[in-house]
């Protein structure tokens, strides 16, 4: 805690407008998860101990744990998440160390991959997974071959596509800062390129690792879309949560099988524990150059697009699925599945195009302030912040969705007036994304070199001047990923949202939804790669922007 | 690095437009109601197409949500109910008292001629159409594994069919449950549950969703998936190859409910939108699509004549009891875990 000391002490002493920003910084971000997380999940809470006779007691939480097949689901979901884990976080290691370490050929292939799978929507690689392994898939029927794709095997694979590129953005940005004199010191002293990797690399990047784990633990042992469409009978605690509340509606029931999902993220003391030690950052740290290295590279680099394949083949069939007449009847090319005929048409894609740009410029401003007032603060607090952070991603979305139907839809004009608007499913998408951005923050604020920031305080700048030049310019490429990932995702969330459409605002997301309850998946593949085509563009528009804005204020500089 | 500070002005600026941003929910105007369905996607805009030409001074706000979805938020919103009326959701759920609490007793014009076991004693809820039980049967892949067409939930004991049929898991979906119920309350308890357990063996899957073992028989995934007679007649209409058949022995069905909430904000348009649910010019709108009307006197639709539904559905079906099929829920729910062990 030393270091922590150090830094409040000098704390004491700045100047009183920068400690009233200090507490904007804090206090902003905070109200916002205590308004938009808190007080939702402490109706959650509540419900939990509410009983059917009308008492207030344990007697849901005795229920539960008594049933005969519980303990079968949480072993399931346990085995489940943590080989989704273990296959995420070395996958992701590879392809991260592959795209930040190694000149990778055919960079823009695995780019591509990593973020298809979060631009598109959920019922995509699962229709993707089966239209191609299911038992009468294309594989399937190529090749005379079975393959079991219901069950576990399907959820992992379906599950992994899913947290994949969440562990990749951790890492990449846990890769991106090391200091290159570390390994030029080690290759004098003749370490072998692998003690380079095991004594320098990775505990570099242990807080990394641990926090991608965590992700991909929690996201997938919440997530009930894929355990619904291609989970066959391998019952995990989401579908659990799904059945108490939608199939049986016996939400007091559901919220304690939410509450039991929070379990995992207490993992998170242990991993605030880790991001206590500071990482391998020093004075003016020399960027790591990606070099060649054959007996490296080579395998890592077939690792890396077999699996960025695979995953742009499971999306690839689904857009090609989008353009057949009868999937897999009648194969014939046609553009009839993209005159979208549901209710309101193509309206719902411009309200989430509006909602996910809301939800990612107000998270990445919040996010940034938030970690930025946290690493300034004492031991204890400051864990509590980041406990309270990374907490939203232990819970469902159906959970999350309906805590803000009974937040939010009441009388009083405030908070009511949200109910109802774009602004709350954008802020919902936010929260339920928060810890997942608020860690890659995290990892990305531990690789500004303290000393650099003393250095710009000792030459006489504030905490402007600190931020400007030191925090900032080292910050760009995280707060970027962050945008546009907490964008990505608010386009295409579909679990907590549908409880926040009205009448007369609905989004993509959900349309996709419609259109494949309606009968027609094919129509609804259309309808996804729609939502993928506007969001790249848009991506690809953001992108132009910001380059014409550097070169343009660069130009100024220079002038 | 003036570049990137500008950048954060860029987002500051667009945070600042975030207050243009208006709530959808308008306080109620006169002649505008709020409508919760469950009903399928492409007969509610026919439906509403026609209630527009009836009562051109009405304008009906919809949402649609699968039944399930539906439920779950009409409870959630029970603090400050948003819906006037909830129009053709599942009975079952509506007897959930977490929602018919919510509900006002009003008689439509017309109800009168619907059958008993078609609206509710207190009259909060009548129900003018519903839909049936039934297995979607591909007939190419069936004929792939060399095996005949089902007619029973009886003869899905055949081995033939091991590995081949998949049905809902009455715990997470209505359509699995009413499916149960039917079997139990048909064949008794104790040659119900046999009946259930050896089924068993064949199923391959019991899913979450109730339409989705019929899309998976639809797609050729499987060859019979045990789901309902919409779901059957949309796949059909699509074009796949597969056939419907309605279980000759315990073919359960499904009521869909109107309601007027307590606490509709119009009740005046709400209760004249009930009134057209059940006039005319709704029975025929019902007649061009409906597997099952309640009102007497409405002939079948052209979907289910060429589904090969009976033209007299009523006797096929099973006499349900969603009273007692609603209360004894959660004890047939945990007893069937028990038999299937999934």
């Amino acid at each position: 805690m030393s270091a922590g000391e150090k830094r409040v002490s000098r704390g004491l002493d700045t100047p009183f407008e920068e400690r009233l920003f200090q507490r904007v910084l804090l206090l902003v971000p905070l109200a916002g998860l205590a308004l938009f997380f808190l007080y939702p999940l402490s109706i959650v809470v509540w419900r939990s101990f509410q009983q059917g006779d009308g008492t207030t007691g344990l007697g849901n939480y005795r229920e539960i744990l008594g049933l005969d097949h519980l303990w079968r689901v949480v072993s399931n979901s346990l085995v489940m998440s943590g080989l989704t884990a273990v296959i995420c976080v070395g996958l992701g290691l590879v392809i991260a160390y592959a795209l930040s370490r190694t000149r990778i050929p055919l960079r823009w292939l695995v780019t591509l991959a990593l973020i298809l799978p979060l631009l598109a929507p959920s019922l995509v690689q699962a229709l993707g997974l089966i239209f191609m392994f299911g038992r009468n898939g294309l594989l399937t029927s190529l090749l005379g071959v079975q393959v079991q794709i219901y069950g576990l095997p399907g959820l992992v694979i379906a599950n992994s596509l899913y947290a994949l590129p969440q562990a990749v953005m951790i890492l990449a940005v846990a890769l991106r800062h090391a200091d290159r004199r570390q390994y030029d010191a080690a290759l004098v002293l003749g370490a072998s390129p692998w003690r380079r990797f095991v004594d320098i690399t990775l505990p570099g990047l242990r807080f990394g690792l641990l926090s991608a784990g965590f992700v991909c633990f929690t996201v997938t042992i919440t997530d009930f879309g894929n355990a619904a469409v291609i989970g066959g009978n391998y019952r995990v605690l989401a579908s659990e949560i799904y059945a108490q509340v939608v199939g049986q509606m016996n939400f007091n029931m559901g919220a304690v099988v939410g509450i039991l999902l929070l379990i995992p993220t207490l993992l998170a003391f242990y991993l605030e524990k880790v991001a206590g030690l500071r990482g391998g950052s020093s004075e003016g740290a020399i960027p790591v150059e990606p070099d060649r290295w054959a007996p490296r590279d080579i395998p890592l680099w077939i690792l890396t697009h077999l699996t960025a394949l695979f995953v742009i083949a499971i999306v690839a069939v689904v857009i090609f699925a989008s353009f057949v007449q009868l999937w897999p009847y009648r194969m014939s090319l046609t553009l009839k599945n993209y005159n979208i005929t549901t209710q309101g048409g193509y309206d719902p894609l411009w309200t989430s195009l509006y909602a996910s740009l809301i939800t990612a410029v107000f998270g990445t401003a919040m996010l940034f302030a938030l970690v930025l007032a946290q690493r300034k603060m004492p031991g204890w607090s400051a864990r509590l912040v980041y406990l309270l952070a990374i907490v939203p991603v232990g819970v469902p979305g159906l959970v999350l969705g309906l805590s803000y139907v009974l937040s939010f839809n009441v009388r009083p004009v405030f908070p009511g007036i949200l109910y109802g608007s774009a602004l709350l499913i954008a802020f919902c998408n936010f929260y339920h994304y928060h810890s997942q951005g608020f860690l890659t923050m995290v990892t990305g604020i531990r690789n500004v070199p303290q000393p650099l920031e003393e250095t710009v305080t000792t030459i006489g700048g504030g905490l402007w001047a600190n931020l400007r030049d030191a925090v900032i310019p080292i910050m760009v490429p995280t707060l970027i990923s962050v945008f546009f990932f907490l964008f990505m995702r608010g386009m295409v969330t579909l679990s907590a949202v549908i409880f926040l459409i009205t009448p007369k605002l609905s989004v993509g997301a959900v349309s996709v939804m419609r259109l494949d309850q309606a009968g027609s998946s094919t129509q609804a593949a259309a309808f996804a790669v729609l939502i993928m085509i506007t969001v790249l563009a848009a991506m690809g528009l953001m992108r132009l922007l910001l380059i014409w804005q550097s070169r343009r204020s660069r130009a100024r500089a220079a002038g | 690095m003036r570049n990137t500070l500008s950048r954060v002005a860029w987002l500051a600026l667009g945070m600042a437009c975030l207050p243009a941003l208006s709530p959808a929910f308008a306080p109620a105007f006169a002649g505008e109601i709020t409508v919760y369905s469950a009903l399928e996607e492409d007969e509610i805009a026919a439906y509403l197409e026609r209630a527009a030409a009836d009562m051109p001074d009405v304008t009906v706000n919809l949402l649609r949500l699968s039944t399930g979805d539906l439920g779950a938020r009409i409870i959630a919103e029970a603090g400050n109910p948003q819906a006037d009326v909830i129009w053709g959701f599942a009975v079952t759920n509506m007897l959930n008292p977490a929602i018919y609490d919510q509900l006002a007793a009003y008689k439509a014009a017309g109800e009168d001629a619907l059958g008993e076991q078609f609206r509710d004693k207190e009259g909060r809820w009548f129900a003018p159409t519903g839909y049936v039980g039934a297995f979607c049967v591909n007939t190419e892949r069936l004929a792939q594994i060399g095996a005949p067409v089902p007619t029973s939930w009886a003869d899905l004991k055949n081995p033939a069919y091991k590995g081949e049929v998949v049905m809902p898991d009455p715990g997470s979906s209505g359509t699995g449950y009413l499916q149960i119920a039917a079997i139990l309350q048909g064949a008794g308890e104790e040659a119900g549950w046999q009946l259930i357990k050896d089924i068993d063996p064949n199923m391959a899957q019991y899913t979450t969703s109730g339409s989705r073992p019929c899309r998976m028989a639809q797609a050729g995934e499987f060859a019979i998936g045990a789901s309902l007679s919409y779901v059957a007649m949309q796949g059909i209409e699509e074009g796949y190859p597969i056939q419907m058949v309605i279980p000759a022995d315990y073919a359960g069905f499904e009521l869909e409910a109107n309601g007027l909430m307590a606490a509709a904000k119009n009740p005046d348009d709400a209760k004249r939108f009930l009134d057209w649910t059940l006039g005319a010019g709704a029975a025929e709108a019902y007649a061009a699509r409906k597997d099952l009307v309640t009102i007497p006197g409405v002939p079948r639709s052209p979907q289910a004549e060429k589904a090969g539904l009976p033209e007299d559905l009523t006797a096929v079906l099973f006499p349900m009891n969603f009273a007692a099929s609603g209360e004894t829920r959660d004890a047939i729910i945990t007893k069937w875990r028990e038999a299937v062990g999934r």
